[in-house]
C-alpha cells in the first residue's frame, strides 16, 4: 500500500482497478478517501444525507409490480425499483448529493462533473443547487446534442455546461476534460464522479452511495412478495446503477445480470459490450475492461442510449462479472427501443434508453423459464423524447 | 547542467522527420529529450499536445512504429519516452523490451502510473535499464516526495541525466503554455527538493518564453519545453531555430 491508501482500493481475483493517476490527484484522491471515511463514520454526515435523500430526492423509492407486463411476458411476477422516480429521473442522484455533501464538508465550494446522458450532469447541478456550491458540468458536443433537455435543465440549475469537442463528443471525452480541470483546481475544486470509475476510491465511494438502490429493493421485494426473486436485472454503463443494484443481492442464491449495449453491430466501435469484445486495459485511473485497438487506444463506442456509450465497464463490477458472481448480456439498439415500448404499453411507464437495454431482456429471462424478475428501472425516459419519436415513433 | 529538455511527440510532424530532430538536438549539446507517444485519452495534457498526439496518431505513429522508427538512432541524445500506461500494457514488458533495446531510449516517463500500481512491469523494466522518471506535482508533500524519490532511486551520479533526474511539475493543471506562470511557488519547491536530493531537477508545464526558461536555470534546474516547441516544429520551424535562442540566457 505504498500509495497509503486504506480503504481497498482491488477487486476480485485479477485485481481490478488501483489508482492510476497523475501525480498531481494523488493527495487529492488521498484527501477524498480520508474525508469519505470520517463522513460515514460521522453521524451527523449520515443523518443529513438520509434526510435529504428523503425529503429533497424523495427515497425511498418505490418497488412497482408490473402485472400485465408480466403476464404479457409469461412471467409469473415482475418488479420494477423506481430510480426514474426520484427528483431529477435517475439514480444518479444517489451519488451526486452524497458527494456534494462531502464536498461541503471538505470544504471545497467548486464542483466539477462529467456527464453522458446528461442524468449526472443534471442530478449534480441540482445537488449544487440546492446545497449553494458552484458547479461545471463537462459534456461530449454529441450527447450535447442528442440530450438536449438534460443540457437546459443544467443550466436552468445554474451550472455551467462546458461542451467537450474531442473525439466522439460522448462521455469518454467528458470524463477526460474533467480529469483535466480537476488537475487544474484541485485546490480548491471537487469533482464529482458520476459512475463506480476512475481512479481510486471513486469506484468505492460511487457503489456506496449507490447501494441504497438495492438495499430498498431487497427489503421492499421480501416484504411485497415474501421472496426473494430468481433474477435480479440492471443496464450497466460505467457501473454505478448495475453495482447500486446487484450488490445488496451478492450473498442471495439467485441470478444477477447487468445489460452492456449492443449497439448497432458486434464489430468494434459499433456496441459498448465490453465483455465480450474488451481487454484489460487501463483508462481514467484504473484497470479493468476496455474496449481498445490493438495499441493500447481506446477504441471508438456506439450506443443509442448516451449513458451506456462508455468503452469501460467499472472495475468492482468487471471483477464480479469475471468471477462469475453476476452474468453479463447485451441488448441492441434495436431490442432497447422495443422493451421500451413493452414497458410503456404495457404499464404506463416511460423508461430512459438506459433502462430500456435491461427490459429488452425480460423476452429472453422468460423464455429461459424465469418465474419472478426484479428489474432496475434507473431513469426515466423524458430526456429521451426525440430519439424514441425519430427511430420508433412512440 | 544540462540546459533544456526540450519534449517533441513521436509523429508530429512526422515519424520521418524524427531522426532529423534528435540529431539537431544532439548538436545543440542537449542531453537528452522527452518523446511523446501518443495517446488517445491524453489526460494530462493541454489543447496542444491533445491536437498533436491526434495528428500523430491519424498519421499512423503507433507506438510499435515509434519505436521500430528509433531503432538504430545513435544521433540522438538520451531519450525519455513520455506516455500513459496503456500502450505499454498492451505490448507487454517483454515485447517492450525487445523494441526498446536498439533505440536510444534511457528511462521511461509514464504519466498514469503511481508507484507500486504495475510492480512486476515496473521492476522488469527497470532491470532491463528503463527506469522510471519520479514526478513531483505541486500537491506531493514533501513527505511524500521523499518516499517518491526514494521508491524510483538515483541509479548515482555515473549514469546519465536521462536516468538520474525527477520531474518537477511546475503547477496544477496540464501541460502547456497558459498565462504567465508564477514562478515563485516552484522555486520554493526546487529549493526544498534541492535540499532533499542530490539528483538533477527537470522543472515543466508551462514553460517557454526563454525569461522562465533562465528562471529555472538559476535555481539549478534543467527547463522543460514542451507544447511551445511543438506549436512551432507543427508551424514548419526548425527545432534548432526554435531552441537556440532559448539556450541563451536572458537576464
Amino acid at each position: 500500500m505504498t500509495l497509503g491508501f486504506t480503504l481497498p482500493d482491488r477487486f476480485g481475483s485479477q485485481a481490478l482497478g488501483g489508482c492510476y493517476a497523475p501525480e498531481t490527484l494523488l493527495q487529492p484522491l488521498l484527501d477524498l478517501e480520508a474525508a469519505f471515511r470520517s463522513a460515514l463514520d460521522d453521524p451527523a454526515y449520515r443523518a443529513e444525507l438520509k434526510g435529504e435523500l428523503r425529503h429533497f430526492v424523495g427515497r425511498p423509492t418505490p418497488l412497482t409490480p408490473a402485472p400485465r407486463l408480466a403476464a404479457q411476458l409469461g412471467l409469473k411476477a415482475l418488479f420494477l425499483k423506481r430510480e426514474d422516480l426520484t427528483h431529477t429521473g435517475a439514480h444518479k442522484i444517489n451519488n451526486a448529493l452524497a458527494q456534494a455533501l462531502l464536498a461541503k464538508r471538505m470544504g471545497k465550494h467548486e464542483i466539477i462533473a462529467e456527464t453522458g446522458a446528461g442524468q449526472h450532469g443534471v442530478a449534480t447541478a441540482a445537488a449544487c443547487a440546492r446545497l449553494g456550491l458552484s458547479c461545471t458540468v463537462y459534456m461530449g458536443v454529441t450527447d450535447m446534442a442528442r440530450q438536449a433537455p438534460n443540457v437546459a435543465r443544467m443550466r436552468l440549475f445554474g451550472a455551467k455546461v462546458e461542451p467537450v469537442e474531442a473525439g466522439q463528443g460522448t462521455l469518454k471525452e467528458a470524463v477526460n476534460e474533467a480529469l483535466r480541470a480537476w488537475a487544474a483546481r484541485c485546490d480548491r475544486a471537487h469533482y464529482i464522479l458520476g459512475s463506480a470509475l476512475g481512479p481510486h476510491p471513486f469506484p468505492t465511494l460511487v457503489r456506496t452511495f449507490q447501494t441504497v438502490i438495492g438495499e430498498e429493493a431487497r427489503a421492499q421485494i421480501l416484504e411485497q412478495a415474501g421472496a426473494l426473486p430468481e433474477v435480479v436485472i440492471a443496464c450497466a454503463g460505467g457501473g454505478s446503477n448495475g453495482l447500486g443494484l446487484l450488490v445488496p443481492f451478492l450473498g442471495d442464491t439467485l441470478k444477477r445480470i447487468a445489460v452492456e449495449a449492443g449497439g448497432h453491430g458486434p464489430d468494434l466501435g459499433e456496441h459498448a459490450a465490453r465483455l465480450d469484445g474488451g481487454r484489460m486495459g487501463v483508462l481514467h485511473g484504473c484497470k479493468t475492461l476496455l474496449l481498445q485497438d490493438d495499441h493500447g487506444h481506446t477504441a471508438e463506442t456506439a450506443s443509442i442510449s448516451a449513458g451506456l456509450d462508455y468503452p469501460a465497464l467499472g472495475p468492482e463490477l468487471a471483477a464480479l462479472i469475471l468471477d462469475g458472481q453476476v452474468e453479463v448480456r447485451r441488448a441492441s439498439d434495436e431490442e432497447a427501443l422495443s422493451g421500451a415500448r413493452l414497458l410503456c404499453q404495457a404499464e404506463g411507464i416511460l423508461p430512459a434508453l438506459e433502462s430500456s437495454h435491461a427490459l429488452a431482456l425480460l423476452p429472453t429471462l422468460a423464455a429461459e423459464g424465469a418465474a419472478t424478475v426484479l428489474l432496475g428501472l434507473s431513469g426515466r425516459g423524458d430526456k429521451d423524447l426525440s430519439t424514441y419519436q425519430s427511430r420508433s415513433g412512440l | 547542467m544540462n540546459p533544456l529538455l526540450p519534449f517533441l511527440m513521436a509523429g508530429d510532424p512526422s515519424l520521418e522527420a524524427l531522426p532529423q530532430l534528435l540529431a539537431e538536438a544532439k548538436a545543440l549539446g542537449l542531453e537528452a529529450v522527452e518523446l511523446g507517444l501518443p495517446h488517445s485519452d491524453p489526460i494530462a495534457d493541454g489543447p496542444v499536445l491533445q491536437a498533436a498526439a491526434h495528428r500523430a496518431i491519424q498519421r499512423g505513429a503507433t507506438p510499435r512504429r515509434v519505436l521500430q522508427s528509433l531503432a538504430g538512432i545513435t544521433d540522438s541524445p538520451d531519450v525519455v519516452l513520455f506516455t500513459y500506461l496503456n500502450p505499454l500494457l498492451q505490448l507487454g514488458a517483454a515485447e517492450l523490451k525487445r523494441l526498446l533495446a536498439p533505440t536510444p531510449v534511457r528511462a521511461l516517463l509514464v504519466v498514469d502510473l503511481p508507484f507500486g500500481e504495475e510492480p512486476a512491469f515496473e521492476a522488469e523494466l527497470r532491470a532491463a535499464g528503463y527506469p522510471m522518471v519520479p514526478l513531483l506535482a505541486p500537491t506531493t508533500t514533501l513527505d511524500r516526495a521523499r518516499q517518491i524519490l526514494a521508491e524510483r532511486p538515483d541509479p548515482g551520479p555515473g549514469a546519465p541525466f536521462a536516468q538520474r533526474f525527477a520531474y518537477v511539475v511546475a503547477r496544477l493543471g496540464v501541460t502547456g503554455t497558459g498565462q504567465g506562470l508564477d514562478l515563485k511557488p516552484v522555486s520554493e519547491r526546487v529549493a526544498d527538493l534541492l535540499r532533499m536530493t542530490s539528483r538533477p531537477l527537470a522543472v515543466g508545464f508551462g514553460l517557454s518564453d526563454p525569461r522562465s526558461l533562465t528562471a529555472i536555470r538559476r535555481l539549478g534546474a534543467t527547463p522543460v519545453i514542451g507544447s511551445a516547441l511543438v506549436q512551432e516544429l507543427a508551424g514548419g520551424h526548425g527545432l534548432r531555430e526554435v531552441l537556440a535562442p532559448r539556450l541563451v540566457d536572458d537576464l
